[in-house]
């Protein structure tokens, strides 16, 4: 959803679910978001349901790529000077050091740039291998120059805080609605989701994406707290010659990580640990299921 | 760094991780079951409690506090608390139970009679054979009022200071503290420092009393008394697993100035237990405290518990020991919770301390009869409730907490005491109501 600079959209909508639950929905961060809440009070839902999406709205503002507007752009705009950046930012920055670290350069939001010649649209145009080379050298965390809150992005490179943004998101509204409702209430923004305590009905019902139609749900969990994360390349791939290309890329040496399971969801107690963990399980291609185990989280892995 | 990764999942790491970019607020707030809500930036957070104190046979206090807080939006936070007690009843003077009736002044009398010299009534009571004495018109007010300031200096460093004033009837407070906690290690390690000063004014009513001069002369000198203080805390806060946190905190303090009670006497007794006469007390002008205190706080989804050890240690010979367990069960979907307390305390006696002084002592450099001085073991059991209301936006709560002491180390009575109950104890009840808006 390449939208640039359009209104972020403002409207949000309350409906009934069964189970004695209020739905708030809205879009934001690419897709349909909602916070179910188990209570029967409209006006407070709509009033949480628009904090909820406020939250999310200001994320996707300041950290998307696709915006002319976003801090992301900014710091674009300044490639190869000394910049302070906010301290949210910061720590974001400082997380995805953290994480490039812990996965040995696995996870790096540097390999943005590598978009420019990988174009997943489901066709067969796959790279040549010194498109690829060529832009590989403009890959990597450790070419960044930062030291909190101070940045020197090179020219060239590009930062990309896609990888996590819409987990922080939804711990961030969590933290959010967390601090003034002990009620249940389930947050989830595109597929990636997190609960406090179960409903009235016992369990939170959670339909995970079929890769290939978005209609029927393959998997059912059930989920009572905590949150899920899904990484997956449902609808982005390349198809060449019989081979699919998925999209995840390993930002050591610009190609796809071969054998990647379609899609991997975990379950943890934040968003952002969740999707991290799925996203590195993704990285670790074939030997996905074997990463999974070893993290003693409960995830759940479609071929 | 290379142990930690081999000896470390990745997931552990990145829990971590994921916990310094979220704040990991519930490992290292001090609730750690609980869901405790956030003040958010222009909001007004007001903490209100109304206690009721009850000794048996003894003082009773009524306490209401407020404590309000104010956030900023870089992360300050403004507090004030404001206290105001009065407590009445029956104060032990000191005094040793004697097989015959006593009589005593109250704090302004100068003599024994029912007017005394000034003009001001006095009213000196009498206590009858066997009876603890006890001052029945004990009466004080106090009213405090602490401000404080906490400002984040870096992203990972928080700086604060703050004063509180404190005054009753014949004693007035001033005090400040400043502190620097600094986070390392993806904040799952915070290490502070924190110094503090407090200087103290006494006025004793009736006057200060000449220490250890005998009681019946009423050798008071007018005037102010002084005493000051200063202390540091050196604290670490280890967050040890996900649910797991361990706080480690070391403290010194030495007071120094007028530390004696002007309205405790001891009784100076004969061979046989005849009370001959009284004396007034006398403590050391300085007082150097060292203690040390570890928690550990453990938080579980519908639970949580915490464990605390402390042992203090001073120049008066004074070490204490105290344990406490306080666990907690979240129910009704966190709405409601229940917390029983236990807490153990022994502490040995100052050595200065003695129940009474025999009239064929010569020599007497420092000594007190204060029961809080003494050697003693005391046990708390309490329990609380607290619900959630308002949708989570205010929470009450109601306390109660059941206390009892008991001296140990008793020295033997001599032969006309024996049979009194020359060390009655404690025991106190405490009704605490809360409400947080």
């Amino acid at each position: 959803m390449a939208e640039t600079n359009s209104p972020i959209a403002r409207s949000v909508t309350a409906e009934d679910r069964p189970g004695d639950l209020l739905a708030v929905c809205f879009q934001a961060l690419g897709g349909p978001c909602e916070v179910l809440l188990a209570t029967a009070d409209r006006s407070l839902a709509l009033e949480l349901g628009t904090l909820a999406a406020q939250e999310a709205w200001r994320i996707e503002q300041k950290f998307s790529r696709y915006r002319d507007d976003s801090v992301v752009a900014g710091i674009h705009s300044q490639r190869g000077r000394m910049i302070t950046v906010d301290p949210e930012t910061a720590s974001l920055l400082d997380f995805a050091e953290q994480c490039y670290r812990i996965s040995d350069g696995l996870f790096d939001i540097t390999s943005g740039v590598l978009r420019k010649v990988w174009h997943f649209d489901g066709s067969d145009r796959v790279p040549g291998v010194s498109e690829v080379a060529r832009v590989l050298p403009l890959v990597g965390f450790t070419k960044l120059g930062w030291n909190s809150p101070q940045l020197l992005l090179p020219v060239g490179m590009e930062l990309d805080f896609g990888g996590f943004g819409k987990e922080y998101a939804v711990d961030r509204v969590y933290e959010l609605l967390a601090a003034r409702r002990t009620g249940s209430f389930l947050v989830n923004l595109g597929g990636d989701l997190r609960a406090n305590h179960p409903p009235p009905s016992g369990r939170w019902q959670i339909g995970i994406e079929r890769p290939e139609t978005d209609r029927q749900a393959a998997l059912l969990l059930e989920l009572e707290h905590g949150a899920l994360a899904t990484s997956g390349d449902a609808k982005r791939f390349l198809l060449k010659d019989g081979v699919r290309y998925g999209h995840v890329l390993d930002p050591r040496t610009g190609w796809p990580v071969p054998g990647a399971p379609r899609s991997v969801t975990v379950a943890a107690s934040s968003c952002t640990e969740a999707g991290l963990v799925s996203t590195l399980a993704l990285l670790h291609g074939a030997h996905a299921g074997e990463f999974l185990s070893e993290q003693g989280l409960r995830y759940w892995v479609l071929e | 760094m290379q142990l930690t990764r081999r000896t470390q999942s990745v997931r552990h790491q990145l829990a971590a991780a994921s916990c310094a970019l979220l704040g990991a607020t519930a490992a290292r707030g001090q609730d750690t079951g609980g869901v405790a809500p956030e003040v958010q930036a222009g909001d007004w957070s007001v903490d209100s409690a109304l206690a009721y104190y009850h000794e048996d046979g003894r003082i009773q206090a009524i306490e209401p506090v407020v404590d309000v807080s104010k956030a900023f939006s870089a992360g300050q936070l403004l507090g004030l608390k404001l206290t105001a007690d009065s407590l009445s009843g029956a104060s032990p003077n000191g005094a040793l139970p004697s097989n015959k009736a006593q009589t005593f002044a109250s704090p302004s009398g100068t003599s024994l009679s029912p007017v005394a010299a000034s003009g001001k009534a006095a009213h000196p009571y009498t206590v009858l054979p066997g009876q603890l004495p006890e001052d029945p018109d004990y009466h004080d007010q106090r009213v405090a009022a602490a401000l404080s300031w906490d400002q984040p200096l870096t992203r990972l460093t928080q700086m604060s200071a703050g004063s509180k004033l404190s005054y009753e009837d014949d004693f007035f407070s001033a005090s400040v503290n400043a502190s620097i906690a600094h986070d390392f290690n993806e904040k799952n390690t915070t290490a502070s420092l924190e110094v503090n000063g407090e200087f103290d004014t006494i006025n004793p009513i009736g006057g200060t009393p000449v220490p250890l001069s005998d009681y019946l002369l009423f050798d008071k000198t007018s005037g102010n008394e002084h005493k000051n203080g200063a202390g540091v805390l050196l604290g670490l806060t280890q967050v040890i697993t996900a649910q797991w946190v361990a706080e480690l905190n070391l403290t010194a303090d030495r007071f120094t100035g007028y530390l004696t009670d002007p309205y405790k006497i001891i009784s100076v007794i004969d061979p046989v237990g005849n009370t001959t006469g009284y004396l007034y007390e006398h403590r050391p002008d300085e007082r150097t405290r060292r203690s040390v205190y570890l928690e550990n706080r453990v938080g579980w989804s519908r639970a949580s518990v915490a464990l605390s050890l402390r042992y203090m240690t001073d120049d008066w010979r004074v070490h204490s020991e105290t344990v406490q367990l306080t666990p907690r069960w979240w129910m009704a979907a966190r709405t409601q919770f229940l917390e029983p307390t236990f807490r153990w305390y022994h502490q040995s006696a100052a050595y200065f301390y003695t129940p009474w002084l025999s009239n064929t002592d010569t020599e007497v450099g420092y000594a007190s009869s204060d029961q809080r001085l003494a050697a003693f073991d005391a046990v708390t059991y309490g329990l609380k409730y607290g619900i959630k209301i308002d949708d989570a936006r205010q929470e009450l709560s109601l306390r109660i907490e059941y206390y009892q002491q008991r001296q140990t180390d008793r020295m033997a009575a001599p032969a006309t005491l024996e049979g009194l109950d020359l060390y009655p104890g404690v025991r106190a009840i405490l009704v605490q109501v809360g409400w947080h808006f």
